[in-house]
């Protein structure tokens, strides 16, 4: 009687790779259209809703922001210099990690093995 | 370098890479659709059409691939389901292992050898059988894939493996050593 090992692979031999054939064509042609949206109009949309979001938070702040801007004005040039490069390195921060995480190749290098 | 299929997943995930979609149905089309021509009994054109419906299908929801198995035994899931699907609508499902017991066979497929009898016996089983058979023994997935392949407990895939391939020892008998 055949054995196991025998089996499997008279088994493996009877499956031969079946040639594509034009079928890989017939499945892209039934895939939904990708999306197309452009990646500036994405940037600009994002960039606008902060804007408006920012112009709608001074208006409501009742003279809040205005008069914190004008206190500001008031500190040392260097205490302004450091408080904007902290905010900037926080910023940046975030947004590495956000640009990482949508990255594949980047991902993928997170991945290696050494 | 060649991309991996994680690396080709991830493009489709990122930027809707249709191409890099197209390179993985080229890779695996030809695994899933011997797998249905399996299930289909040598069905071609049947087995053809569940396999197309089968990529779109991992296409439209390819976001729910998570990586936690190989992206080969989620397709494999995926045309298993369409075979179900496909078999509970035209009622082939239950019974029909039966019925093929008894049928003819195309003339044209006659060859004397062992390729011939092996498939002429593997297509014999019960479905739950060749099923389990095809996908492990030809396929080469573990049982415990071929478990969540077929969403069934491992033992189940144990005992249909170890059952369809003693019947198809038994049925090969004459081509052992003697």
């Amino acid at each position: 009687m055949i054995d196991d090992e025998t089996l499997d692979r008279q088994l493996r031999d009877a499956a031969p790779y079946i040639d594509d054939d034009g079928f890989t064509a017939r499945v892209m042609a039934r895939l939904p259209a990708a999306r197309r949206e452009p990646r500036w109009l994405r940037a600009m949309i994002l960039l606008g809703l902060a804007i408006l979001g920012s112009g709608i938070a001074y208006s409501l702040s009742g003279g809040f922001v205005r008069e914190g801007v004008i206190q500001l004005s008031n500190f040392p040039i260097w205490l302004l210099l450091v408080f904007a490069f902290g905010c900037g390195l926080v910023v940046g921060a975030f947004a590495i990690i956000f640009a990482l995480r949508k990255t594949p190749e980047v991902r993928d290098l997170a991945r290696l093995r050494f | 370098m060649e991309l991996t299929d994680a690396d080709l997943i991830a493009r489709v995930l990122a930027n809707d890479d249709q191409h890099a979609f197209g390179e993985l149905v080229r890779r695996h089309q030809s695994s899933v659709r011997g797998l249905l021509r399996q299930l289909t009994r040598t069905d071609v054109s049947l087995a053809d059409d569940l396999a197309q419906e089968a990529f779109l299908r991992a296409y439209k929801n390819i976001r729910s691939f998570r990586g936690e198995a190989r992206f080969s035994t989620w397709l494999y899931r995926i045309a298993y389901n369409c075979f179900r699907e496909n078999a509970r609508k035209r009622k082939e499902l239950v019974g029909v292992d039966e019925e093929l017991l008894q049928a003819e066979h195309d003339p044209q497929t006659v060859d004397p050898g062992l390729r011939h009898d092996l498939m002429h016996a593997l297509n014999l089983l019960p479905l739950h059988e060749r099923t389990a058979v095809v996908l492990c023994c030809q396929n080469g997935l573990s049982h415990d894939e071929a478990a969540r392949v077929l969403d069934i407990p491992l033992g189940t895939v144990k005992t249909n493996v170890l059952r369809g391939r003693e019947k198809l020892k038994r049925t090969l008998a004459a081509w052992g050593p003697n």
